[in-house]
C-alpha cells in the first residue's frame, strides 16, 4: 500500500477536473487496496465489535418477532385511534433510507456523475438491507401474520384476489418491484468485481463461492459490452422506481381521508424526504467505514461534500414541503385539516414535531458553509441528526394524524411499549449485521468503475493538463 | 331358569335370518359389533348374567334416585321435540329481574336450554320491551366464574367447603331449637324484595318464630321518600309517575333517567316529551350537587350542594303553597323564584321529583307542591305499599342488637352488609359476636367470609320466584336452566327453615300465585291463568290501584329551620355526596365485566370510581385528575384518586359507591375505591365538614374519552368542531327555522368523479336513525350490544391503551360558556352532549377502499360487512374510518382474564396459561351462537345485528314461498314489514332513540326519520354517505337559544343537492 499526502480535492477550479481517486496512479494498487478489505487475514477490531453488537440486536429482533407472533399485536403500543404505530413508522423510515442507493447508482449514473462510483456499491447494499428491514415491518405488523401471503396475488382455492383499490396492495407491488430491481442492479454491477475476488481467492471455498456468483466472467470485450448495456438498461429501469416506490408508499397516507394524511403534496415530498434520509444514512455508514478500512483515497472529501450538498438541497425541499402543508391547510379553510396542522406544531405531539423540524430543516443549513461541508465530525453529527429527524417525520405523519382526527371522543395518545423500542433497535441490528457482513465478504467499492474514472483510464490523457496541479505527486 | 348355554331354550325373536341360522358368520359379526363382553353374553352362566344386570340397574340411575332431602325439580331437555320448537332455534321465556325490590319484566333468550340474552318484556309495565344496563348484564352474572359453587362453613379457625346435606343436618336441629324458643335472638336481614312468595314465608316465619325480627337493607333505597310521603299522607305509599303528561319536570337531585327503580318508564316518558315534531317539548329543570345523567339532559341545571337544596325547595314551596312558615331563609338563590314561576305556569302539567339524598322534609314538600299544583293524579299518582307481615327493624337496630350480643342467629338473604352497611354501625365487628350467622349469596363475598355459613344462591334464571313491579304488577320468575352450582333461592331457603311441607320453589311460587290471583284453590280457572302468566310474564289485573290522597299540612317548621341552617353552611369544610355507581350500582355488579368496563355516562370512566371535584374546587385544593388524595370525614378517611368533573357544585366532592370490593373476584379486585367507610348512618347521602388533602401519589384512571383542557389545542379544536358534530338548537330556533341543522352543511357533495356504487338490484336498504334529543346516555344499548354480539371485555390495562371493544359507544362532549374570547367557564357546562356512535354503514365506505384483502365489503343491502375469516389485520380500515368505530382484537381477549397490572409487563397477557385451559368454559356458555367469536388479529365492528336481519329475511322468505304465485308476481320485492327487525341496541333502549329499518320502504319509520328536518349526517361532508343519521338535539332552556353563534351566518342551506345525493 502506498501512502499519500493529504490532497484537497474539494477546490472548485473550472480549469481542472478535481481527481476522484487520490493516491493511485495504477489499477493494480486500486485493486489491492479495495480487495484488502476482503482479503486481510484479520478484519479490524471495530468490525468484530460492531458485528457482535449488531448480531445481538438482530437476535433481539427475532425474539421480539417471536413474542409478537405468539402473543398478538397488542404487545405493541398501538391503540384504537393510532392503529399504526412504530411498525409503520419504521417501515416508511427504512424504505426512505433504501432510496439513496438506487438514486446514486441509477440516476447519477444516467447523469454521468462520475463521483458516484466510489459510493454506489455500498449505497446500493444499504438500499437492499434497508428494504429488507422495511419489508419486514408490514409483514409482522398485521394481526394474523400467518396469513400475510393473502396480500400477494396468488391464485388460490378461495378464488380471492387482493383488493386492488388498496394502497397497501400497491405497496406490496412497489416495494417488491423496487427490491427485485435494486437487487439485480446491485448484483449485475458486482459481477466484474466478484470475478476479481474469485481470481485472487486464496482458498478453495472463496474461489468456488465467488466463482459461482461471478457467473463465469472473463473480462472479454464481449462481456464488457453486454455488461455495460445491461447496466445501462437496468439503470433506466431503476430510475422511475426510485420515484415510484416512495410515491406509492406516500399513497398509503395520501389516498386515505385522514386530515394530515390526505395531502396531494405527499408523493414529491416523500421522495425528497427519502433521498434526504438515504443520503444521510450513506454518510452515517461511509464516514466510519472509510476511516476503519482506509478507503479515504476512494471516498474522498469531495464525495462527502457532494453528498452534503444533496442533503442541504433535499433538506430544504423537505422544509419547503412542511411549510406548504401549513399554507394549504390554512388556505383550504377546512376545519379538520387546519386543526391537524396546528395540533402537530402546538398540540400534544409538538415535541416530536419540533425535533423533526430542527433536525431536518434547521440542522442541514450549516452545509451552506464549506467549512461545515468538509468537517468530518460535523457532517457525521448532521447525518445522524437527519436520520433522527426523518424518523420523527414519519412518526409525526403517522401518529399525530391518527391520534387526533375527526371525532374528539376518539382521540388518543400513542405510547410505545418496550417491545416497540426493542423491535426498532433490532431492525438496526439486522441492518448493521447485513452491512458488516457485506463489507467483509463482498467488494465494498466498485473497483472496475473506479478505475474508469481515474486518469489512467483515459487513453487520451496527453490532451489534458497533468493532474498534478493540485500538488499531487506524479508517478510514472 | 335354564342355563344360558342351553341354546334351544326360549328364544322366540330373531334379529335377522342369519341369527336364526346361527351361522358362524353371524357369530363373528356379533363379536365385531359388541367386542367387549360379547363372548360373556353368548356363553356365560346365570351368575354373570345377574352381575351384568345388576350393574346396569345401578348405572341406569336406580341407585342414584332417593338421596336428596328435597324433591328435585328438573328442567329437562326435550326427549320428544314439541311442535313448534326446533333444536338450535332460540326460544324466549318471560321472567323478571328484581333490583332493589322492584321487578322488571324480561324475556330470556334460550338456545337449547342455555340462556344467552335478556330482553325487555313488552307486556310488562315496568319494561315495555326495554331493559336497563343491569338487566342486560345480569345474564353474565349467571356465568360468572367467581360465583359461589358450594356452601361454606366456618369451623374453628378455618373456613371449609361444605355440602347442602351438611347444611340440612345442621339447620334442622338448629332451627328446631330456635322454634322451641320462639325465635328469640333470630334476626333476618334481607335485600329489599316485593315477592309475594317471600312475604308468605315471612308470615309463616312469624307464626313459627314470633320473636324473630326482619331487617330490610338496601344501601341505595330511597327511604327518605317513603318517610316523607308517610308524613305527607299518613300512610305508606309510593309515587308512580307518568311523565309523558308532564310539560315541566323539576328534579331536586333525582337521577330519574339513570338510577331510579322505575327508570325505564321515567326515561321513556321523558323522551316521549322530547319529540318536537308535535310542536312543543317538555322542559326539565334540575338542581343537583354533581353532574348526573339527568342533570346532563336538563334544559336548565343548577349545581348546588345537596345540603343546601332543602332550603331551596322550601323557598320554592313557600311560593307555591303560600306558606310563610317555610321562609326563615337568610338568603336564597334567585332561581327559586324562577322554578316556582315555571311550576305555577305548568300547573297540572308539571312533575316534581326528589332524589334519595334529599331528606324526608323535601319529599313531603314535593308531595305537597304536586298536590297544590294539581299535578297529583296526572303526572304523579300514589299506590299503597304492602303492610309489613313481620316485626321489622332497621339495620341500625340490628347493629345495636349484634353489639349487645342479642343476635344469636342472623340469617342474611343476599345483600352484602359487611361491605355496604354504614361505617359507624361497624357491622363486621358486630357480626363476629353473632353465634350463628348464615349468608345466602351468589358470591363468597365480604359478608360471607365473616359468617358461620355461606350458602350459595341460585341466579334468578335458575330458580322459581315472583315479585311485583314498581306499580305493583305481579310477575313470575321462571327458571331457564337447572342451577349450575346447585344453589338455592331465598324463598326456598326460608321454606326450608320454616320446615315447609313442599320447599320446592315451584310449589311455593305456585301457591303464592294462587293467592295473588285470588282463585284460592286449584279451581278450574287456575291452570290457564298460571300458564298465561308464565307466557306473558305478567298477571293481568294485578297492578296496584292508585289512591287519591290529599297531603296533610302543618308541622313543617322544624324541617324549614333545619334546611335554613344547612343552607348557611355551618358544617364547614367540603361536602361529600354519595351517589350510586352508574355501572356497578351499590357494588353488587362489581364483578360483572360488562358493567365494570361500561364507561360511566358522564365521567366516561371504566374499571374505577374516583373523587369527583369541580374544576374551581380542584384548583383551590391544588389537585388534578389522577392525583391521589386522602378524603377525611367523620373520623374516617379513604385514599382515592381525583377526577376533575365539570358540573360538580363548588365546595363539594362526589363519591361513587360500589367500587373497591374485597372478596377476590377476578373482575372487581383492585377496581376503584371503597367509599362506604365514609358513609355514616346519620349522613347516608351527604356529609359536611370533610377535608381532602393530596397525598402526592398518582393513579391511572381508565377514561375512554380523553380530557382535553379547554385551553389546550385539543380543547379549542373540540370546541370549534362541536357545533358541526353535535347539532343542537333551542326549540324556538327550530320552530323558526326547522332546517337549522343543514345550515352548516356544504353543498354539492353529490358530485363525484366516478359512477358511485348503485344498489339497483338490492332488495333492501338498511338504515338507522338516532335521536339525540331523546337519548339520555344511560348506556343500556352498549351492554345490550355487548351481550348480543359476543364482544369481549379487555381489562383496565387495555382500556388505558385505548383498546376497548365496544361496537357501540356513547360519546360525551361538553360545551362551555365563552366568557371572553378563548376563555371558558369550565365549572358548569352550558350543555352536555351524548352521541351514540355505531358503524355508520357508509355507502361510500372509506374502510372498504383501503382493505388490501377485501375483508370489509359492501352487501347489496347496503351493509358494510366485515368478513372475519378474510381479515388479516392491517388495521388500515380503522385508520381511514372517520368515526373510529372499528375495533381491533389486539389479543385473544376471550382467552385472557382482564388485567389491571401496569408497568413494564403491562402488555404481557396471561395468554400461555389460558391457552391451556382454553378460556373459561362457563363464560363461553353465554355466547350468542348466531355470532362468530372473533380471534386475535381481526378487526370487528357494528353489523347492524346482521344475524337478526338474516333471521328476519329467512322467516319472511319462507312465508313468501307459500304465497300465491299471482301475488308473488305482482310484488316488486319481498318486503319485510317495518319493525320486524330490531337491533340489540334499539331493543334495549327505553327512549326509542334508535330506529332501524328499510330505507327502500318510504313508509318505514326510519325513512320518515331520515326525511325529518332535524336529521343530519355526521361528517356527511366527507361524502361517505352514512346510512345512519342523527336527529339534532333541541334544548328548551328558560334562557332560550344557548348557541346563537351556531345559527347565525353559516354557509347557507344546500338541502336540495344534499338530499339528492342520497336519493
Amino acid at each position: 500500500m502506498m501512502t499519500t499526502m493529504p490532497v484537497d480535492n474539494t477546490i472548485e477550479d473550472p480549469r481542472h477536473r478535481s481527481p476522484l481517486v487520490l493516491g493511485h496512479e495504477n489499477f493494480g494498487t486500486v485493486t489491492e487496496e479495495i480487495c484488502w478489505v476482503n482479503e486481510s487475514p484479520k478484519p479490524p477490531k471495530a468490525w468484530y465489535v460492531s458485528l457482535v453488537i449488531s448480531a445481538l440486536a438482530a437476535s433481539m429482533l427475532l425474539l421480539m418477532i417471536g413474542y409478537l407472533i405468539l402473543t398478538g399485536v397488542g404487545v405493541w403500543g398501538n391503540n384504537n385511534p393510532v392503529m399504526w404505530g412504530f411498525p409503520i413508522v419504521n417501515f416508511v423510515f427504512w424504505v426512505g433510507i433504501g432510496h439513496a442507493g438506487t438514486l446514486i447508482s441509477a440516476i447519477l449514473f444516467l447523469f454521468r456523475q462520475k463521483w458516484r462510483t466510489s459510493i454506489n456499491r455500498f449505497a446500493e447494499a444499504m438500499t437492499i438491507f434497508a428494504v429488507i428491514c422495511a419489508g419486514m415491518f408490514p409483514g409482522i405488523h398485521i394481526g394474523r401474520v400467518w396469513l400475510a401471503y393473502w396480500l400477494f396475488p396468488i391464485p388460490n382455492q378461495m378464488d380471492m384476489w387482493p383488493q386492488f383499490r388498496s394502497p397497501l396492495l400497491w405497496d406490496v407491488f412497489a416495494v417488491g418491484t423496487y427490491f427485485t430491481v435494486s437487487l439485480i442492479f446491485w448484483y449485475i454491477g458486482m459481477v466484474p468485481d466478484l470475478a476479481t475476488l474469485r481470481d485472487r481467492a486464496n482458498t478453495k471455498v472463496k474461489a468456488i463461492a465467488y466463482g459461482i456468483f461471478a457467473l463465469g466472467w472473463r473480462g472479454s470485450m464481449r462481456h464488457w459490452h453486454r455488461y455495460e448495456r445491461a447496466y445501462l438498461l437496468l439503470a433506466a429501469l431503476a430510475t422511475p422506481l426510485v420515484l415510484s416506490v416512495h410515491s406509492v408508499v406516500s399513497f398509503d397516507f395520501a389516498v386515505s381521508q385522514l386530515p394530515g394524511w390526505h395531502t396531494t403534496i405527499f408523493p414529491p415530498y416523500f421522495v425528497a424526504g427519502a433521498i434526504f434520509s438515504g443520503f444521510a444514512m450513506v454518510m452515517t455508514l461511509a464516514i466510519p467505514a472509510r476511516e476503519v478500512w482506509g478507503l479515504k483515497n476512494f471516498i474522498t472529501m469531495r464525495h462527502l461534500e457532494n453528498m452534503n450538498k444533496i442533503i442541504l438541497v433535499t433538506g430544504s425541499m423537505v422544509g419547503y414541503a412542511y411549510s406548504t402543508e401549513f399554507f394549504i391547510a390554512w388556505y383550504s379553510g377546512e376545519l379538520y385539516e387546519q386543526f391537524a396542522f396546528i395540533n402537530r406544531a402546538f398540540g400534544q405531539y409538538a415535541w416530536a414535531y419540533w425535533i423533526m423540524v430542527s433536525c431536518n430543516v434547521l440542522v442541514p443549513q450549516v452545509f451552506w458553509f464549506k467549512k461545515a461541508r468538509t468537517s468530518i465530525w460535523l457532517m457525521f453529527i448532521v447525518s445522524l441528526l437527519v436520520n433522527v429527524g426523518m424518523w420523527f417525520e414519519r412518526f409525526v405523519i403517522v401518529v399525530t394524524s391518527l391520534a387526533q382526527d375527526f371525532l374528539p371522543s376518539s382521540w388518543g395518545y400513542f405510547t410505545p411499549t418496550w417491545v416497540d423500542v426493542c423491535t426498532f433497535i433490532g431492525s438496526f441490528g439486522l441492518f448493521m449485521t447485513l452491512f458488516l457482513l457485506f463489507i467483509r465478504y463482498l467488494p465494498v467499492l466498485a473497483m472496475s468503475e473506479i478505475k474508469g474514472v481515474m486518469p489512467a483510464a483515459d487513453p487520451h490523457a496527453e490532451h489534458h493538463e497533468p493532474v498534478d496541479t493540485l500538488g499531487q505527486e506524479v508517478q510514472e | 331358569m335354564p342355563s344360558m348355554k342351553h341354546e334351544d331354550s326360549g328364544r322366540s325373536y330373531w334379529r335377522s335370518l342369519e341369527e336364526l341360522a346361527d351361522t358362524p358368520e353371524f357369530k363373528t359379526f356379533m363379536h365385531r359389533e359388541f367386542p367387549a363382553g360379547a363372548s360373556e353374553l353368548m356363553e356365560e352362566d346365570r351368575r354373570s348374567f345377574l352381575k351384568i344386570m345388576g350393574a346396569s340397574m345401578a348405572l341406569a340411575g336406580v341407585g342414584l334416585a332417593g338421596c336428596r332431602r328435597w324433591p328435585e325439580q328438573m328442567v329437562l331437555p326435550y326427549a320428544e321435540r314439541p311442535e313448534g320448537s326446533a333444536p338450535g332455534m332460540a326460544d324466549a321465556y318471560a321472567t323478571i329481574m328484581e333490583l332493589g325490590g322492584v321487578a322488571t319484566g324480561t324475556l330470556a333468550t334460550s338456545y337449547n336450554g342455555r340462556p344467552t340474552k335478556l330482553e325487555g318484556n313488552p307486556d310488562h309495565p315496568g319494561s315495555l320491551g326495554a331493559t336497563t344496563r343491569y338487566t342486560q348484564a345480569s345474564i353474565l352474572d349467571l356465568y360468572d366464574p367467581d360465583r359461589s359453587r358450594e356452601p361454606r362453613i366456618a369451623r374453628e379457625e378455618k373456613r371449609t367447603k361444605a355440602t347442602w346435606d351438611e347444611w340440612s343436618s345442621f339447620s334442622v336441629d338448629h332451627f328446631d331449637a330456635l322454634r322451641s324458643s320462639g325465635g328469640a335472638g333470630f334476626w333476618i336481614l334481607s335485600e329489599a324484595t316485593r315477592s309475594p312468595s317471600i312475604e308468605a314465608q315471612q308470615a309463616e316465619l312469624r307464626s313459627q318464630f314470633p320473636k324473630a325480627t326482619w331487617v330490610a337493607w338496601e344501601p341505595l333505597a330511597n327511604t327518605n321518600e317513603a318517610e316523607g310521603l308517610t308524613e305527607a299522607f299518613g300512610i305508606r305509599v309510593r309515587p308512580v309517575h307518568d311523565l309523558s303528561k308532564a310539560e315541566l319536570i323539576v328534579s331536586f337531585e333525582s337521577d330519574l333517567l339513570n338510577i331510579h327503580p322505575d327508570v325505564l318508564n321515567l326515561s321513556r316518558d321523558w323522551a316521549a316529551g322530547r319529540r318536537p315534531d308535535h310542536g312543543s317539548m317538555n322542559r326539565m329543570l334540575v338542581v343537583e350537587s354533581s353532574m348526573s345523567v339527568t342533570g346532563s339532559k336538563a334544559d336548565d341545571r343548577w349545581a348546588m350542594a345537596s345540603s343546601r337544596i332543602p332550603a331551596l325547595v322550601a323557598q320554592v314551596a313557600s311560593l307555591i303553597l303560600n306558606d310563610a312558615s317555610l321562609l326563615p331563609m337568610p338568603s336564597s338563590p334567585a332561581y327559586a323564584g324562577t322554578i316556582a314561576d315555571q311550576l305555577k305556569a305548568a300547573a297540572g302539567k308539571g312533575a316534581i321529583l326528589a332524589g334519595p339524598s334529599q331528606p324526608a322534609f323535601v319529599h313531603r314538600l314535593v308531595a305537597m307542591m304536586n298536590d297544590a299544583l294539581g299535578n297529583a293524579g296526572t303526572t304523579v299518582s300514589y299506590i299503597r305499599e304492602n303492610a309489613e307481615s313481620i316485626r321489622t327493624a332497621s339495620i341500625k337496630d340490628l347493629a345495636a342488637g349484634m353489639d349487645a350480643g342479642g343476635v344469636e342467629t342472623l340469617l342474611m338473604l343476599g345483600g352484602n352488609p359487611a361491605y355496604d352497611a354504614p361505617a359507624d354501625l361497624q357491622f363486621a365487628k358486630g357480626l363476629s359476636k353473632v353465634k350463628v350467622s348464615i349468608h345466602l349469596a351468589d358470591q363468597d363475598n365480604e359478608t360471607s367470609q365473616l359468617c358461620t355459613w355461606h350458602l350459595n344462591r341460585s341466579h334468578p334464571l335458575e330458580c322459581w320466584g315472583d315479585a311485583r313491579g314498581w306499580d305493583g304488577t305481579y310477575s313470575v320468575q321462571q327458571p331457564l336452566i337447572l342451577p349450575l352450582f346447585d344453589g338455592r333461592s331465598p324463598v326456598e331457603l326460608l321454606a326450608q327453615i320454616n320446615a315447609s311441607s313442599s320447599p320446592a320453589g315451584f310449589d311455593l311460587v305456585r301457591k303464592s300465585f294462587n293467592k295473588v290471583n285470588g282463585s284460592g284453590g286449584l279451581g278450574e280457572s287456575f291452570d290457564p291463568a298460571w300458564r298465561r302468566t308464565l307466557h306473558a310474564g305478567v298477571l293481568t289485573g294485578s297492578t296496584s290501584a292508585t289512591e287519591s290522597l290529599k297531603t296533610r299540612g302543618g308541622g313543617l317548621e322544624n324541617g324549614a329551620r333545619a334546611a335554613a341552617a344547612a343552607f348557611d353552611g355551618k358544617g364547614g369544610g367540603l361536602e361529600l355526596s354519595f351517589v350510586a355507581g352508574s355501572s356497578v350500582y351499590d357494588g353488587r355488579f362489581a364483578n360483572n365485566g360488562w358493567l365494570q368496563e361500561l364507561p360511566d355516562p358522564i365521567t366516561r370512566l371504566t374499571w374505577d370510581n374516583a373523587v369527583l371535584i369541580g374544576p374551581s374546587t380542584a384548583k383551590d385544593l391544588g389537585v388534578g385528575t389522577g392525583d391521589m388524595v386522602k378524603v377525611t370525614a367523620g373520623g374516617a378517611s379513604v385514599e382515592a384518586a381525583v377526577l376533575v368533573q365539570t358540573g360538580t357544585a363548588p365546595g363539594t366532592a362526589t363519591l361513587t359507591l360500589g367500587y373497591g370490593r374485597r372478596f377476590a373476584g377476578r373482575i372487581c379486585t383492585g377496581s376503584g375505591f371503597d367509599f362506604y367507610p365514609l358513609r355514616r348512618s346519620d349522613a347516608m347521602w351527604f356529609q359536611e365538614g370533610a377535608s381532602i388533602t393530596p397525598t402526592g401519589g398518582s393513579y391511572q384512571l381508565g377514561t375512554v374519552q380523553d380530557h382535553f383542557a379547554i385551553d389546550s389545542v385539543g380543547g379549542k379544536g373540540t370546541a370549534a368542531r362541536l357545533p358541526v358534530l353535535f347539532r343542537e338548537a333551542s326549540i324556538e330556533t327550530y320552530n323558526h327555522d326547522p332546517n337549522f341543522v343543514r345550515a352548516g352543511d356544504h353543498g354539492a357533495h353529490g358530485l363525484s368523479l366516478w359512477q358511485a356504487q348503485q344498489f339497483d338490484g338490492a332488495q333492501y336498504r338498511w338504515g338507522m336513525s338516532i335521536d339525540l334529543n331523546a337519548c339520555s346516555g344511560c348506556s343500556a344499548c352498549v351492554v345490550a350490544c355487548q351481550a348480543e354480539n359476543n364482544i369481549p371485555i379487555v381489562g383496565k390495562d387495555q382500556v388505558l391503551r385505548g383498546r376497548e371493544m365496544h361496537w357501540l359507544r356513547i360519546d360525551r362532549y361538553y360545551r362551555f360558556q365563552e366568557t371572553s374570547p378563548g376563555q371558558y367557564d369550565t365549572d358548569q357546562p352550558l350543555s352536555v352532549a351524548n352521541q351514540p356512535l355505531t358503524c355508520q354503514h357508509c355507502e361510500n365506505a372509506p374502510c372498504e377502499q383501503v382493505c388490501p384483502v377485501a375483508a370489509t365489503v359492501h352487501s347489496s343491502d347496503g351493509l358494510n360487512v366485515m368478513v372475519y375469516n378474510r381479515c388479516v389485520g392491517t388495521r388500515y380500515c380503522s385508520n381511514n374510518c372517520p368515526y373510529k368505530v372499528r375495533r381491533f382484537n389486539y389479543f385473544d381477549y376471550f382467552r385472557r382474564d382482564p388485567m389491571r397490572e401496569t408497568g413494564l409487563l403491562q402488555v404481557q397477557p396471561d395468554y400461555y396459561v389460558k391457552l391451556q385451559s382454553g378460556g373459561d368454559p362457563l363464560r363461553r356458555m353465554q355466547f350468542n351462537p348466531e355470532v362468530t367469536v372473533r380471534m386475535r388479529g381481526v378487526m370487528e365492528k357494528c353489523t347492524f345485528c346482521t344475524q337478526r336481519i338474516e333471521a328476519a329475511k329467512i322467516k319472511t322468505k319462507n312465508e313468501w314461498v307459500k304465497k300465491p304465485e299471482a301475488e308473488k308476481a305482482a310484488a316488486k320485492r319481498i318486503v319485510i314489514p317495518d319493525g320486524t327487525i330490531t337491533p340489540a341496541c334499539a331493543q334495549a333502549c327505553p327512549n326509542d332513540v334508535i330506529v332501524f329499518g328499510d330505507l327502500m320502504d318510504p313508509d318505514s319509520r326510519v325513512s320518515k326519520l331520515h326525511a325529518n328536518s332535524r336529521s343530519y349526517e355526521l361528517l356527511g361532508e366527507l361524502h361517505v354517505k352514512p346510512r345512519n343519521r342523527y336527529l339534532a338535539r333541541l334544548t328548551n332552556s328558560i334562557q332560550g337559544e344557548l348557541f346563537p353563534q351556531d345559527h347565525s351566518g353559516g354557509h347557507g342551506t344546500s338541502t336540495d343537492e344534499h338530499e339528492e345525493s342520497h336519493g
